[in-house]
């Protein structure tokens, strides 16, 4: 096991410098002049010149990825020309807002979608599995700006019950959860459906093995079998769907962040790119990378140490 | 004791349970401790206005924006400053008289008794020296070092009194920089002590808030100022919210979670009919001018007949009814009315004229017509125009290829220290901000602009001319009559069809009195409560 994880995290890394490097130069080869968005019309040339010295994009290409990454490797982002604030400082104070809308997004669905997956999957054929098999694909199907602007439409707007805009006053917690959820509905819905169909369909093929007929045959009790036996392997697909979900819940939660006008990091690198702010599109992209990396990294260690199989597969 | 064998049926019953926990959770979650009721159950005393972003720089001498001004000129003073309403003016703020004894010298007294916060002491000439002159220091590296660009210097005569020199005329100074981004007035001691500039939180305060805290992405806080001696303010907090989009902003008026926004022109006639309980809508004229701009130098627009063909290709009534609603009023130039050389027509009639663009066309050799690239930015509004514009023209002959562009790469197009990408520019939709004084927005058409922000490459000596005399001219009169001939000479060159100079709608509840610019814009240090 010690082994595995040592291989996955040295695999980690390199998919972290790689994929830096390749966005460094992905948002260099984009036209676009960060000094004419920062300074606007009142620049002169002059003053271009001075930023571009400032922000070292006189250097050439290979220069700047290199002084990066060397930079990265001491902790330091850089600093933000807009508001000369260091970039880690900002990116981690954007990146707490999206883990927290990410992890209740993700904790709803989960809560609910693996004991919907397994009411299902017990009760195979019935009106009730297929009433949940229709939500499930209907809430999949539908995108989560979608269910963002109805949900704010409903809730905020007519019905005056949650707020509108924003996180919630800092400190205050129940007010940060009236904010936190409509975004998090809007996100996670579609993920009940997701986690209910995936844990359903492995539910299935696990209640049908060996062990578990041989289980009934000593008489278990049905919600042991089903919980304490069957999901815990049916759950290994889910796990391995939540890890890579990560990127997927970041990119939704940029709609779920623009929509509730609510502070993250997938706001941060939309706005970032806008406006050609390198330092912090580089530093948001770094550490929504590492993130990303790293939930697979956990899921696979998971899924491991689960079961043993996985670990002679890498 | 054996237990008895569970079968999934009894399942159904947590079923019910389920539904009861859920039930009973929603109930819960509407108890008004978790503060699940009305969010219009607000303290009055609280303003909760949007803005459009974050302010990046909060130090005056190198704030570029308007979010940050909007900040600035509520945490700061300046010596006059914008009067609200519907007319262009300004009012004294930390001066008691100011005036204008000669054309380059401007005599000013300061109020006694104007008090930097955290014990910086009392305003004096010095700090309104010391707050002009480092901008145009090239050490601050200041970006609005354009708007004090003919300061000499300003001479101290006592503690409260002072004298601006300024080395040649310069009208605009009283409407474009006096009581805009460069005339806010900032401690010396205080700012030497933070190092000679500040980027986030200001070391002091002058105006009737101050900030009380910076949540980038989230908002920003200003609270009434204790020291604050002049009429006080008409609320206790002020709370900024950086609202890009404005959809999101009007959802977030209608739930009750803001005050004050902007709206957008597409949902202004629907809300103007059926606006939001006990709320105001209205619309103000906006100084931004939208254009259509051919470059010169494009071997197929260097025929002036061609470009003329062109501006006759393009239907301007067509364009305000699809992309701004028929919301917003036709330009004329870059002057909006109500402001010194607003031009009462243009030489190219608003409808378009196809025979005439054909015409023309085949005067200048194109009796098929011709192929045109038009760059646009990625926004909905100007993807809308460009598609009119597109459509339209097709008429006369003219076939557009429609080029979107983000915004960091649209505003590098026409850009000569980016390569040769400007040699291939051909037709832009293009739109400038401005502010209350036509030099503003003449500056950007001069020939020693061109390559930089004039992406038409205009060259006109007698536009030259105009604008160095109409900086200096002090008769109103003559003035006017000086930037209407400039604009003339601007669209009889062929290179510019006026469109538009947009609209403001903005929306308010009626517990509030707002204090707005002639433009809609906010001057959030006199809101008061209704």
């Amino acid at each position: 096991m010690l082994f595995y994880l040592l291989k996955r995290v040295g695999l980690a890394v390199v998919i972290v410098v790689v994929a830096v490097v390749l966005l460094y130069s992905m948002i260099h080869v984009v036209p676009g002049d960060p000094a004419s968005v920062i300074l606007g019309p009142r620049a002169t040339p002059e003053m271009k010149q001075e930023l571009h010295e400032l922000m070292g994009l006189d250097r050439p290409f290979v220069v700047q990825v290199v002084s990066f990454l060397g930079k990265v490797a001491r902790g330091d982002l850089g600093m933000d020309f807009f508001s000369q604030r260091p970039v880690a400082q900002i990116v981690f104070k954007q990146l707490d807002e999206t883990l927290v809308l990410v992890l209740a997004s993700i904790g709803w669905a989960m809560l609910l979608g693996i004991p919907l997956g397994c009411y299902s999957a017990v009760f195979r054929n019935t009106f009730s599995d297929k009433l949940v098999g229709f939500f499930s694909i209907g809430v999949i199907a539908v995108p989560s700006f979608v269910v963002a602007l109805y949900s704010l439409l409903l809730f905020a707007v007519t019905l005056k019950w949650l707020p509108a805009i924003g996180a919630g006053e800092s400190g205050q917690y129940m007010d940060q959860l009236r904010h936190l959820i409509l975004p998090a509905f809007a996100i996670g819905l579609g993920w009940v459906g997701y986690i209910a169909r995936l844990v359903r369909a492995s539910m299935l093929e696990v209640l049908n093995e060996n062990h578990i007929r041989r289980a009934r045959a000593f008489g278990l009790p049905e919600h042991m079998i089903v919980f304490q036996y069957a999901l815990k392997l049916a759950i290994l697909p889910t796990i391995t769907l939540l890890g890579t979900g990560i990127g997927r819940l970041i990119s939704s939660a940029v709609f779920a962040e623009i929509v509730f006008a609510r502070p993250g990091i997938g706001k941060l690198i939309f706005d970032s790119v806008v406006s050609r702010n390198y330092p912090l599109v580089m530093g948001a992209v770094l550490v929504s990378t590492v993130l990303f990396v790293l939930s697979t990294t956990v899921s696979d260690s998971v899924n491991a140490m689960l079961d043993p199989r996985v670990r002679e597969r890498l | 004791m054996s237990k008895p064998n569970m079968q999934f049926s009894k399942i159904r019953l947590s079923r019910r349970s389920f539904l009861k926990a859920s039930a009973a959770s929603a109930g819960w979650l509407m108890l008004p401790g978790m503060g699940m009721y009305p969010s219009w159950a607000q303290d009055s005393r609280v303003l909760r206005v949007r803005d459009y972003g974050d302010p990046q720089s909060l130090d005056p001498g190198i704030a570029s924006n308007l979010y940050e001004e909007n900040v600035n000129a509520a945490v700061h003073n300046k010596l006059i400053a914008y009067k609200p309403g519907s007319k262009w003016a300004w009012q004294l703020e930390a001066a008691q008289s100011i005036e204008q004894v000669d054309p380059t010298h401007i005599k000013f007294v300061l109020k006694p008794g104007i008090t930097f916060t955290n014990g910086f002491g009392e305003m004096t000439a010095e700090d309104v020296k010391f707050s002009y002159e480092r901008i145009i220091d090239p050490e601050l590296k200041s970006p609005i070092k354009g708007d004090w660009a003919t300061l000499e210097s300003v001479d101290v005569t006592d503690k409260y009194s002072g004298v601006i020199v300024l080395n040649k005329p310069f009208q605009a100074l009283w409407m474009t920089t006096l009581p805009y981004m460069g005339g806010n007035i900032v401690s010396k001691k205080a700012t030497l002590a933070a190092g000679g500039k500040f980027s986030a939180m200001p070391p002091c305060f002058s105006g009737p808030y101050v900030i009380k805290e910076l949540e980038p992405k989230q908002r920003t806080v200003l609270a009434r100022n204790p020291e604050w001696k002049g009429d006080p303010p008409g609320f206790d907090e002020i709370h900024i919210f950086p609202i890009d989009d404005e959809k999101t902003a009007e959802m977030g008026f209608e739930a009750g979670d803001l005050d004050y926004t902007r709206i957008s022109m597409s949902s202004y006639k629907n809300m103007k009919k059926n606006p939001p309980e006990n709320s105001v809508v209205e619309k103000y004229p906006s100084l931004y001018y939208v254009w259509l701009g051919m470059n010169m130098e494009h071997p197929k627009l260097s025929d002036e007949r061609v470009r003329q063909a062109v501006q006759y290709a393009v239907d301007i009534p067509s364009i305000l009814e699809a992309a701004y609603d028929g919301v917003a009023d036709p330009a004329t130039g870059f002057v909006p009315p109500g402001l010194v050389g607003h031009r009462p027509d243009t030489l190219v009639p608003f409808k378009a004229d196809f025979a005439k663009a054909k015409q023309l066309l085949a005067e200048a050799g194109y009796p098929d017509g011709i192929d045109l690239d038009l760059e646009v930015r990625n926004k909905a509004v100007y993807i809308a125009a460009g598609q009119v514009i597109q459509a339209v023209a097709a008429q006369a002959g003219i076939r557009m290829t429609l080029n979107l562009h983000d915004s960091g790469s649209f505003w590098s197009l026409g850009d000569e220290s980016k390569g040769d990408r400007w040699k291939k520019l051909q037709l832009v939709l293009n739109r400038f901000s401005s502010a209350p004084d036509p030099h503003y927005a003449a500056q950007w058409f001069t020939k020693e602009q061109v390559g930089v922000w004039n992406w038409e490459r205009f060259k006109n000596p007698e536009y030259n001319q105009l604008y160095e005399k109409a900086m200096a001219e002090g008769d109103k009169d003559k003035r006017d009559q000086m930037y209407r001939r400039m604009q003339e000479l601007m669209e009889a060159s062929g290179a510019y069809r006026f469109i538009t100079h947009e609209a403001v709608p903005v929306i308010y509840t009626d517990r509030i009195v707002p204090a707005l610019r002639p433009d809609g814009m906010p001057l959030l240090r006199y809101f008061t409560t209704a």
